[in-house]
């Protein structure tokens, strides 16, 4: 079959035939006529377009992430609890009332209930509100803010509240301030009651978190118990309490301030994964994930096949004892272990993206050095090359002009299928933990399930979008990268 | 002409086995730290460092310390564990066998399961069944064998805890010499199928394609004229065709089955020698970590040397190289 033409087109990148103008020739085959041919007939195969769609899908995850999600996979934490299904679980009847997250800044939101004697004022003390609250006039002062809420869900697992404040008073002058919540049943609890302030109290913050045992036990608990779900126990309206009471003193001297107070009940259900161990969105790790594995995929098949390419056509080409060698190289290379070679070398250059990139790209060339080398080495006696040969042309000249031009279509196919091994190579590196702690991966997010428990929860949500998600992407590769090789290797056999 | 083919192949061999070697040294020379503040706390006054120094040859030249180096690998010497203070080849040997027992069933398995699949699949190969097993072992290839190992662990470990989650055996171990075999037997099902499903689906698809090449041909066409059984045809002229390559390929096919093996042991915490090169390399355990890449490397290098003998062998066109 060879230098019979295809009638249908031109000939694809140099196979034409050499008489006329050799140099030319490799130079003026390589139009856009053979890519517009190569997809025509991509588009024929069902398998190829395929892939290419779940590519595609994927290319936008990657791309759009952040405007998929507001979140950042690494650094907001504590979003909702830990392991918090997916918000659609909701539509399954056993988590209808799964509780859901009460976050509640409550600066604008509390609500004046009992003013005697006080005045207040809004403020800013470094770039954040706070509300000065000062005694009007002389004797026992009192401000009372309450905030109501509703909560009809089942019993959450944990609540916290956060209130900051300071104080400063005059001679005499003291303050005492507290928190309490009313169920809706009519039960009171006192979260938190300050000591007596006097003098000047330091900025600070009172935290109040439902798994304190001194807090259980002073509110009448077992040390074990879930105060979360004791307090919260009745579906209803409750009400959030904080009242400060000034006594004594000069009156103009006491100050006392209140910053951003914060309540927040973490929900069982969140966003469209769920949260991981820390409450750290997962649908983020997983859309910044893509992201990552598709650069890692196609950085690696693009270094893999520079290298590859280079070692190749050099070897086919100059061929004697650089040949040998080269060879004997990629017979090397091709011997040492995959993974193990990967983790020692991780291990010593540092757990950094960069270094795992180049670590697997540096392993994974082999094969194409060696298409690329039969395929030179068909090239190398063809008409044109020699005619270039014989014009004088240098080696370095042939090899870039005429020989790398015709082997490009042969390499796309495998810098396709180079793109899946690599995904997987990192994240099987990722998940063994040498990955990145820096960069989300999906390799990553198994990891951490399998480190923080997923498994003993059954945490489905958090196991497999990662893991069927690498293998979907793999797939398509496979697709389009055969396709691709049907194609370009059919071509090949046609000339 | 056998001779000299073989002859070659050891060379290769060796040379492989060089640049291992060779790697190995370089690498851990590069290591952040001297050698010996790796294995001893920094109190040491700077006399006792320099008597280690010299007991553990740091102070010779570079070049002397490279041959003594090849010289205690060839010896499997690879020194004593920073953390169990044992030495390196004992620790792998106490690993060895579980190792072994694992990649020699999963392998096993891989193979029967492959090549039996792939014929019975190539005989009836376009029906609903073909394209439901290629399917599946096509999704299986692509699936990473982590995540293999980790689907099985969810659904055998824990949704349906019928299968241990973790280790080699109960501790405590089971008393009988049969319920210590149950034992183990039933904490290796799950690293068994890991392994397996994530390797016999590469020979399924080789056994497959080529099989269902070789019943494309004359000599079927021609055993079929002789009135052969479709049987006959299919295992003793097909199938014996292709066998030639499917040999190498077991040979071909057992470094990835190692890698398997690696992140296998990992992930059901088997005590065996991936798992050891994982742990140590986290601990930063390097005698360990060069032992076991040695070991593994070699396993490997030798493979590749019966692969090529046992192509030069079985196959007839491959004379002269």
């Amino acid at each position: 079959m060879n230098d019979v033409r295809n009638p249908r087109s031109n000939p694809p990148a140099g196979r034409g035939p050499a008489p006329l103008g050799p140099f030319r020739q490799a130079a003026t085959a390589r139009r856009p006529g053979p890519v517009r041919e190569v997809w025509q007939e991509f588009r024929r195969s069902p398998r190829g377009m395929l892939g290419l769609g779940i590519f595609l899908v994927f290319l936008f995850l990657g791309l759009a992430a952040p405007w998929l999600t507001p979140y950042h996979p690494l650094e907001d934490q504590f979003l909702a609890d830990r392991m918090a299904r997916p918000a659609w679980m909701r539509y399954v009847s056993r988590y209808r009332e799964a509780p859901v997250t009460v976050d509640l800044f409550l600066f604008d939101n509390w609500a004046v209930s009992v003013e005697e004697n006080v005045e207040t004022e809004r403020s800013e003390q470094d770039g954040q509100n706070v509300l000065l609250v000062r005694p009007a006039g002389p004797g026992p002062a009192r401000l009372v803010l309450e905030h109501r809420f509703e909560y009809r869900a089942k019993p959450p697992g944990t609540f916290f509240v956060q209130v900051p404040y300071g104080f400063s008073g005059g001679p005499g002058a003291t303050a005492t301030a507290g928190l309490w919540l009313s169920a809706p049943d009519g039960q009171e609890y006192a979260l938190w009651t300050s000591r007596r302030l006097g003098n000047e109290v330091r900025w600070t913050t009172q935290r109040i978190d439902s798994r304190d045992m001194q807090l259980k036990m002073r509110l009448g608990f077992r040390p074990f118990a879930n105060l979360a779900s004791e307090l919260l126990r009745v579906p209803g309206e409750y009400r959030l309490t904080l009242e400060v009471t000034f006594e004594g003193g000069r009156e103009a001297d006491a100050v006392f301030r209140l910053g951003e107070s914060r309540l927040r009940i973490p929900g069982q259900l969140h966003g469209l994964m769920g949260t991981d161990h820390l409450g750290g969105d997962l649908w983020s790790q997983f859309v910044y994930g893509t992201r990552t594995s598709l650069m890692i995929g196609f950085v690696v098949a693009v270094i893999a096949v520079v290298v590859g390419t280079v070692v190749g056509i050099v070897s086919g080409y100059v061929g004697r004892w650089v040949d040998e060698v080269l060879m004997r190289l990629v017979d090397v290379f091709i011997s040492i272990p995959f993974l193990p070679i990967l983790i020692v070398l991780v291990a010593v250059t540092g757990k950094s993206l960069w270094n795992l990139v180049l670590v697997i790209g540096l392993f994974s060339w082999m094969s194409v050095a060696r298409l690329v080398r039969s395929q030179t080495l068909t090239l190398r006696e063809r008409a044109f090359v020699e005619a270039a040969r014989a014009a004088g042309a240098r080696p370095a000249y042939i090899m870039v002009t005429h020989i790398l031009p015709n082997v490009l279509g042969l390499v796309f196919a495998s810098l396709v299928l180079l793109v899946p091994s690599a995904i997987v190579a990192e994240a099987t590196l990722s998940f063994l933990g040498f990955g990145d702690p820096r960069v989300p991966t999906w390799g990553r997010m198994l990891q951490n399930a399998r480190g923080f428990g997923a498994f003993g929860e059954l945490a489905w949500w958090w196991i497999l979008p990662p893991g069927l998600a690498l293998t979907v992407l793999a797939m398509a590769f496979v697709f389009i990268g055969n396709t691709l090789d049907d194609i370009l290797n059919r071509r090949g056999k046609e000339r | 002409m056998t001779g000299t083919y073989f002859v070659r192949r050891v060379g290769y061999g060796l040379i492989t086995l060089f640049v291992v070697m060779t790697f190995n040294f370089i690498i851990f020379r590069i290591m952040p730290g001297d050698p010996v503040s790796l294995i001893l706390n920094p109190e040491f006054s700077p006399e006792v460092r320099q008597l280690l120094r010299e007991m553990y040859g740091l102070d010779q030249p570079l070049l002397t310390q490279y041959f003594l180096y090849l010289k205690s690998l060839l010896a499997f010497d690879f020194g004593h564990s920073f953390y169990s203070r044992r030495p390196v080849l004992d620790e792998l040997m106490a690993r060895l066998p579980n190792t072994l027992m694992l990649l020699g069933t999963a392998f096993a398995l891989n193979v029967v399961i492959g090549v039996a699949l792939g014929i019975k699949m190539a005989a009836r190969a376009g029906s609903r069944l073909d394209t439901g097993v290629t399917g599946v072992s096509l999704f299986l290839n692509a699936m990473p064998p982590f995540f293999i190992g980790l689907l099985l662990l969810l659904a055998f470990g824990y949704y349906w805890p019928i299968f241990p989650v973790r280790g080699t055996m109960s501790v405590p171990p089971p008393t009988g010499q049969w319920a210590i075999l149950l034992d183990r037997i039933h904490h290796l099902v799950l690293p068994v199928t890991a392994v397996t499903l994530s390797g016999f689906g590469s020979w399924y698809l080789y056994t497959r394609n080529n099989v269902l090449g070789a019943l494309g041909q004359d000599f079927v066409l021609t055993a079929r004229a002789k009135g052969l059984t479709h049987r006959e045809i299919l295992y003793r002229h097909a199938f014996r065709s292709v066998l030639p390559p499917i040999v190498t390929l077991v040979f071909l096919s057992l470094p990835g089955v190692i890698t398997g093996a690696v992140i296998t042991e990992t992930i059901f915490s088997l005590y065996g020698v991936g798992r050891y090169l994982i742990d140590a390399t986290l601990q930063q355990d390097y005698p360990v970590v060069q032992g076991c890449f040695y070991i593994i490397a070699l396993a490997v290098i030798i493979c590749n040397f019966l692969a090529d003998l046992v192509y030069g062998l079985v196959d007839p066109r491959i004379r002269l190289r």
